[in-house]
This record gives C-alpha cells, sequence and structure tokens, in this order.
C-alpha cells in the first residue's frame, strides 16, 4: 500500500489515540494504523485519509522477568524488545525485522516460523489495550498467563489488521531464550523433513523449500546435540549450523509477490508441489511462503489452497486476501460493533471489511 | 434467575406447540419436561445456585441441536447448554424461564486424524476419552481438567479449561483447531478446522470460553499431541508454604518448563492424606512437580527441579520410583477437593489468578483472613501459573457460616486482582462471579464483551444471565454495565 502524500499523526499517548479515533469516526476520516510499515501489502487495497503511526507509543510498561511476561507500547519494535529481554535470556519468540512493532505484529497476526516449537504468535498475547475505532479505550485480557475471565478477546484482534480497533499496548508472553541454536540443512526435500518430523521430538522447526529441509533445534547444548544425532539417521550429510540464522534460504523472498499459506499440515506437499520450488512450508504447522511471478500464478495456487481449505494472503505485491468468510453476518456485525463509522482501514479485511 | 440455596423455583411449563415441535425435532423420549426429571438439571458444579428449566432438551446431532435451537429462537425462549453439569461457576445453571439443551447423547468420537494430529469428536465425549481414544496410537489430549473422566469436551470449550498440565501444554484455546457452532438463531457455522489461520477474524478463539453465550458447539476439532518418551513425577515437602512459593520461582527462572507443578498447604494435605493416603513427606506443604520429555532431559530436568527445592529449603524431596507412585501422588492432588470432606462439612472453591511472583503476599492475606473470620482456609494450587484454589472450609448447619465462607472466598479475589490478578483461571465466571466482573473490567470493557456478545446472539437468547453482569442480577451497584435500551439499537453510545 501506498502513503505517500497522506497526512500522518503520531500520537504520544493512549488518550491522544482516542481522541484522533472519535474525531475520526465524527468526521468520517479513514485511518490506516501503521506500525515498522514492514507489512502494509498485507490485505486487501484499502483507500485511506489518514494514517496514525503508532510509533511514538514505544515505552516499557512493565517487566518483570521473573514472571516471563514483558508489558510494552505497541510502537516498540522487535529489535527494541530483544534488546531488552536478552540479558535476562528471554525472547518474544516471533521472528519479525528489527523495525516490525509488537503492534503491527499482533494486528497482522504473521506465521512464525519457529511456532512447531515456540506455539503460534495469537498463544503469546495475553492482555491488550486497545481503542476502537469509535475512540473507546478498551482492555482485554489480563497480564497473567492463565486467566479465563471475560470473553478472549485479545485473539479476535490478533490478525485483525488494524480493522477493529488500535492496539496501543500489548501484555506477551516470553519465553526462555535457547542455550543452544543450530541449523541443520540436507537435500531431500519433504521426504526428509517428514522423517525429522517422526523422528526428532524436540524440533523447533522443519522448514522445506524445493529439494532442500531445513531443521531447526534449540534447546540445552545436549538436548541439541542428541536430537542431531536423531537427525542425521534421516540425513547422514546434512550440513550442522551452529548460531546459524533460520531459516538458511528464503527463495521466495526474491519474487515480486509473496504469499503466506495456511493449510492443514497433512496438505503442505500437494500445495507445495502446486506452488513452485520457490516455495517454502513449515512442517507439522501447515503454514509457509510462496514466492510468485504475479496475478495468474496467485490465482492458480490460490485456488488450490482454497480447495484445500487454506487460505493464501499476499503479505507482500499486489494480491490482497482472497478468500471467503465463515460466518459473514456475524463478521459484519462485529466489525460494526467496534468501529461503528467504518473508518479503520475500510475494506482492508477479509471480505471487504 | 435461580436462587442461591435449596429454594427451587417452580416450572413454568412450555407452551403446548413449542413442546410439540421440540419433540418432533428430537423425539418425544428426548423432550423432558416432568419436574422429577427436571430436577437433575437444576445446578451444575456450583450446588449453591439452582433453578428448573421449563424443559430439558436432549438432540443426538448438529441437525437436531440447530432444529431445537431455531423453534426455541422463533418463540423468544433462551437456552442453556449443559455438558456434564461439571462446571463450578454455575455456567451450565438453567434459566427459570428457559430451557435446557443437554448435549450427553452426542458422545462419539467422529474421526481420528493423525496426519493432522486430530481427533473430532461431538460435544459429549469426556475429556479423558479423547486420550483415550488415541493412546494405543501414542497420543494424548493435554488439557486435563480435574474432572477428566467425567466432564466432556463440549464444557471444556465453553469453559476454555484448564488443569494440572497446562503449565507446559497449554490450556483449551491452545489445542481447538475448529468447530461446528450452531448460532443462537439455529444457524450452523463451521469455524477453522483445517488451516491454523483461516480467513476472518479469529471467532472460533472468540468462542473458546465464551461460557456458552455466543452459540451451541456440536463438533468439536482438537488437536492431540504425542505421549511424552518419559515421565518424572516428584514431591517436595517444605516447612512453610512461602518457600515452596520461593522453589516454583527458582524452578521457572532456572528456564525449566515442568509440565505440572502443584502446591498443597498443610491444610489441604490433612484432608488429602487421610482420604487417599498419597504418602507424599510431611511438611507444612507440598510441592508436586511433573516432569516429561526425552528420557536424558526428563532425568536432567528432574534433578533441577530437585536443585532447587533444596536451595529453597526443601525437607525432602522424592521421586517417585514408578507409575504405581506416580499415579498415587497424583490421585492425592485430583482428590484434593473431594478430600475436604474429611476436614470440613462444607467448603467453598475459590479459582483466582495471581502473578506468580505475588505468591507469598496473597499468601499473607488469606492468612488474615482465615483470622478475622475464624474460618480455615486450604490452599490448593497450579503454582507454575499463579492459579490458586483457596478451599473456604465451613458448617453450613451453623447459621451465618455459609455466608461468612462466601465473603472471605469474595475477599480472597479482591486479594488477587490487587496484585493484578484475575477473576478466575479456569473455573469461568458463570452465574458466580458475574456481579465481580467490573471490579477486573471497566463499563467500556464490559460493553465490547457485550457488543461481541450481541454480534452472535443479538436476541440474547444463549445462555443469558452468565459471564457478564446485569442491573436485574447485580442490582445497581455502580459500574455495573447497564445499557440504555438506545444503546442495545446502537443508537446511542456512551464512553
Amino acid at each position: 500500500m501506498d502513503l505517500t502524500g497522506l497526512p500522518t499523526v503520531t500520537p504520544t499517548d493512549r488518550e491522544a489515540v482516542v481522541r484522533c479515533l472519535r474525531e475520526a469516526s465524527a468526521a468520517h476520516t479513514r485511518v490506516l494504523v501503521v506500525g515498522g510499515a514492514t507489512q502494509l501489502d498485507r490485505g486487501n487495497p484499502a483507500a485511506v485519509d489518514l494514517v496514525l503511526s503508532t510509533r511514538a507509543l514505544d515505552r516499557v510498561v512493565a517487566y518483570e522477568p521473573a514472571e516471563m511476561i514483558a508489558v510494552v507500547e505497541a510502537g516498540c519494535t522487535a529489535a527494541a524488545l530483544r534488546d531488552l529481554l536478552r540479558p535476562h535470556g528471554q525472547e518474544w519468540p516471533v521472528d519479525a525485522d528489527d523495525d516490525a512493532t509488537v503492534g503491527g505484529l499482533i494486528a497482522t497476526g504473521a506465521a512464525v516460523p519457529r511456532q512447531l516449537g515456540v506455539g503460534p504468535l495469537r498463544d503469546s498475547v495475553l492482555e491488550l489495550e486497545c481503542v476502537s475505532g469509535d475512540g473507546r479505550a478498551i482492555h482485554t485480557g489480563g497480564r497473567t498467563v492463565k486467566n479465563v475471565s471475560g470473553y478472549g478477546l485479545p485473539r479476535l484482534l490478533v490478525g485483525s489488521l488494524g480493522t477493529l480497533a488500535v492496539i496501543v499496548q500489548a501484555a506477551v508472553k516470553l519465553r526462555p531464550l535457547a542455550g543452544a541454536r543450530r541449523t541443520l540443512v540436507a537435500a531431500g526435500g519433504l521426504p526428509v523433513a517428514l522423517g525429522w518430523l517422526r523422528s526428532v521430538p524436540l524440533a523447533t522447526a522443519i522448514l522445506v523449500h524445493g529439494d532442500t529441509a531445513e531443521l531447526r533445534l534449540e534447546g540445552w547444548a545436549d538436548d541439541v546435540a542428541a536430537q542431531t544425532a536423531w537427525a542425521r539417521a534421516c540425513a547422514p550429510d546434512a550440513h550442522v549450523g551452529d548460531d546459524a540464522p533460520f531459516p538458511q534460504a528464503a527463495p521466495w523472498s526474491h519474487h515480486p509477490v509473496v504469499a503466506e499459506m495456511s493449510v492443514a499440515p497433512s496438505r503442505l506437499g500437494a500445495v507445495l508441489a502446486t506452488a513452485g520450488c520457490d516455495a517454502g512450508g513449515l512442517v507439522g504447522v501447515g503454514a509457509g511462503w510462496a514466492g510468485l511471478e504475479g496475478a495468474a500464478a496467485l490465482d492458480r495456487l490460490r485456488r488450490r489452497v482454497e480447495s484445500l481449505g487454506g487460505a493464501l494472503p499476499v503479505v507482500r505485491g499486489p494480491g490482497g486476501l482472497g478468500g471467503t468468510l465463515p460466518a459473514p453476518a456475524i463478521h459484519r456485525r462485529i466489525k460494526a460493533a467496534f468501529d461503528p463509522a467504518g473508518i479503520l482501514a475500510p475494506g482492508r479485511f477479509w471480505g471487504g471489511l | 434467575m435461580g436462587s442461591r440455596g435449596g429454594a427451587v423455583a417452580p416450572a413454568v411449563a412450555l407452551p403446548r406447540d413449542v413442546a410439540a415441535a421440540l419433540a418432533a425435532a428430537v423425539g418425544s423420549a428426548w423432550l423432558l419436561t416432568d419436574p422429577t426429571a427436571l430436577h437433575a438439571y437444576a445446578c451444575d458444579g456450583l450446588t449453591g445456585w439452582r433453578a428448573l428449566p421449563r424443559a430439558v432438551v436432549l438432540p443426538a446431532s448438529t441437525d437436531e441441536t440447530a432444529a431445537v435451537v431455531t423453534i426455541l429462537a422463533a418463540h423468544g425462549i433462551p437456552f442453556v447448554a449443559r455438558g456434564a453439569g461439571t462446571g463450578l461457576s454455575g455456567g451450565a445453571l438453567p434459566v427459570a424461564e428457559g430451557v435446557v439443551i443437554g448435549l450427553a447423547r452426542m458422545r462419539a468420537i467422529l474421526r481420528v486424524d493423525l496426519d493432522d494430529e486430530r481427533v473430532t469428536a461431538q460435544p459429549g465425549v469426556t475429556n479423558l476419552a479423547v486420550s483415550e481414544a488415541v493412546a494405543a496410537l501414542g497420543y494424548r489430549y493435554a488439557p486435563d481438567p480435574s474432572s477428566r473422566q467425567v466432564c466432556t469436551i463440549g464444557g471444556n470449550v465453553a469453559e476454555n479449561s484448564g488443569g494440572a498440565h497446562c503449565l507446559k501444554l497449554g490450556f483449551t484455546t491452545h489445542h481447538v483447531v475448529g468447530a461446528t457452532l450452531v448460532l443462537a438463531d439455529g444457524q450452523v457455522v463451521e469455524l477453522g478446522g483445517t488451516a491454523l489461520d483461516p480467513a476472518g477474524y479469529d471467532l472460533l478463539g472468540a468462542v473458546v470460553g465464551s461460557e456458552g453465550t455466543l452459540g451451541i458447539v456440536t463438533e468439536v476439532v482438537l488437536r492431540v499431541i504425542p505421549l511424552p518418551p518419559a515421565v518424572r513425577t516428584l514431591v517436595a515437602a517444605f516447612e512453610a508454604i512461602d518457600a515452596a512459593g520461593e522453589a516454583v520461582s527458582a524452578i521457572i527462572a532456572e528456564g525449566v518448563t515442568p509440565a505440572a507443578m502443584e502446591l498443597m498447604d498443610r491444610t489441604a494435605l490433612s484432608a488429602v492424606e487421610a482420604a487417599v493416603h498419597p504418602g507424599y513427606p510431611s511438611g507444612a506443604a507440598v510441592l508436586l512437580v511433573e516432569v516429561e520429555g526425552p528420557d536424558r532431559r526428563c532425568a536432567e530436568e528432574a534433578e533441577q527441579v530437585i536443585a532447587c527445592c533444596r536451595a529453597a529449603g526443601a525437607t525432602a524431596c522424592r521421586i517417585a520410583a514408578g507409575e504405581g507412585e506416580a499415579a498415587r501422588y497424583w490421585r492425592g492432588r485430583r482428590a484434593a477437593f473431594a478430600a475436604m470432606g474429611r476436614i470440613s462439612p462444607h467448603y467453598y472453591v475459590q479459582d483466582g489468578v495471581i502473578p506468580r511472583t505475588r505468591l507469598a503476599e496473597v499468601l499473607q492475606a488469606i492468612r488474615r483472613l482465615e483470622e478475622e473470620h475464624g474460618l480455615r482456609v486450604a490452599n490448593v494450587f497450579h503454582a507454575g501459573d499463579g492459579n490458586l484454589h483457596p478451599l473456604v472450609c465451613f458448617d453450613g448447619t451453623r447459621p451465618g457460616e455459609a455466608e461468612r465462607a462466601e465473603e472471605v472466598a469474595t475477599r480472597i479475589l479482591d486479594a488477587c486482582l490487587a496484585v493484578g490478578g484475575s477473576l478466575t483461571g479456569e473455573h469461568g465466571i458463570g452465574r458466580d462471579k458475574v456481579c465481580q466482573v467490573p471490579k477486573q473490567f471497566t463499563v467500556a470493557d464490559q460493553m465490547a464483551m457485550h457488543r461481541l456478545r450481541t454480534a452472535f446472539d443479538p436476541a440474547g437468547l444463549c445462555n443469558p444471565g452468565k459471564l457478564l453482569p446485569t442491573p436485574r442480577l447485580c442490582g445497581e451497584a455502580p459500574g455495573i454495565y447497564r445499557p440504555h435500551p438506545t444503546e442495545l439499537r446502537g443508537v446511542a453510545d456512551r464512553w
């Protein structure tokens, strides 16, 4: 999405967000919420009048390492959060660009490469302070790992693409930073990857792209060594890289259009076969990315993914979200409940919401 | 709706045409209207609250459930879904002017699909039956409420149930990947079930834990996980419960995530020892820890846990020598609530959450409340995630004691909230805590939840009076959300 020429407001506290959205609702000013602007292409094209940047909301609100929870404002960047947590041997296991913001990552609900081992992003979001489209400050969830008080509104907001409310603050669940990290790379593609899924019990991630399979191991050093031995039984020639990044290669990223796939794990092979060689899939998770040349390739792959019950939103380049909404009437009522004037990026969400 | 104690409201008969339509939808044998039959459904695990529904309907399928809801919606009759009725917050308490839809006949496991590590079950399947269906294949269903032998998956979804092993493995919401939902107007929708990130808002995430207020789940797709290669169960005894709390924090800080960490205090232990003889080492507090994983890792984690316990002053640490001993240790914990009968004629089960690091001060507050009110409180908790289950002991035959026990239980929750905790960690708001919701959520927060509810159920027929307060339930206490009719129509607003 191109934001050139659009006026931008950069509120410095929640009250300023409240004022901004009340005014926007009254004046029917369409607002796009932007954090690090790393995922602007995610979503259907939406005409907007104003950009609301969360970048000045970048304070650390509370961090008690013993609780393994960090409370930060939405504009806190992935890099800043990482720097805060690392000295305490902890991480928020969402792999993202340095510039991406916590609020933006939650609002986009991006797939997490290490999801097999660390769980999806939505499972790490405990509490969200947000402001609904009509300018009401709302507190959802709670600052404890366990909590069933009230509806699971944080889950509803994860992946809502800024169409229900502006996230201004989040409490996220952390995990211990692994002492040892290792990436194994082997030839053999999906069969090797599936072999790893069966035989390496503590795999943090398994990625297959083309004829290559990558295995991520994180944990205590001797565990990682033991897991490596099991992994080698499937792939004796695997190359072992200690402290190497994961993934080692992202061939999809060189294409003009990048789409993020979500299918049942057992359907991943079928999707990858259609997607061509510049696609990568997370085995055991059913997520992945495909690098595509243009609209025709996207349509073809999207039809395949949707016929298997999955979804294929574009995350870079043109192409939007595709897909059809389940229970569209409920979706419309939820949108109207949180954003009655319809000012939050109207049309950006699935189903044109 | 509903009343306290033994008073049972008389049932208001269903209009004859509605009864006939319901009987036609499910078969007349599965429509219960006889008052004696209805009494079995008057309460759930929160037995202090009772109401007789106008009828109980027992559908056998999604289609029958949808037909029943369609009939009720057409007549504006509210309904309450019910699984095994083991809930502890009154989530399945009938509405006197409404109908209970019992899902106990829907107890088939429909599909086991290990390629995707999923099991599709009807809502009346018990929690344990899911694990049993896949155990021989090397899998299990992770959330394990203490009532898992009888509680149903449908009820677990409604309450977002937890259990001892949630510390490492997560709650129900982390293990539900799809659901078939009968909406409040009788329409049927499929949420999720294939991809983990389907198109749209995460409606499934909103439905799990919604206490039956957003619709009725008639099929659920659950994630199952491999059985751990090895498990070690150990117990440690402490001279003081605070020391046990320190051990818990130290274990977490070490970077060890045990599958479970359960703490019991002296009062709870005396009941448990008398009831099931688990053979714990003696002390003022016992910490029960389970670690799991590959064999060697598991052994190492057990050693790390023991080192943390010793450093915190544990007087005895024991690793269970085999499955028999481990099962005995767990039996003690699982029987804790039931065992209270050994030391007290009645008890009030509380469920609150605190940040783990505030354990010592909340325990102190509980001790002060015990002294002030002259009642004993037994403490049983999921210590790793700060989920407390104080059991307030009382004798209901003594005038005023039940009220005092409730007062203590309420004040304990206040102490949890004062340190940044939550009203409930796994039992739910239900009817029990509905009037305390304003202590945790502002009017605007409640209104956002109310709006989500009306997006699913505009007519307000689906388990009314649960989860969110209304003036009718809670009186005119300040801060309780009371939508003005114009707000409900979307005409006016409040900030």
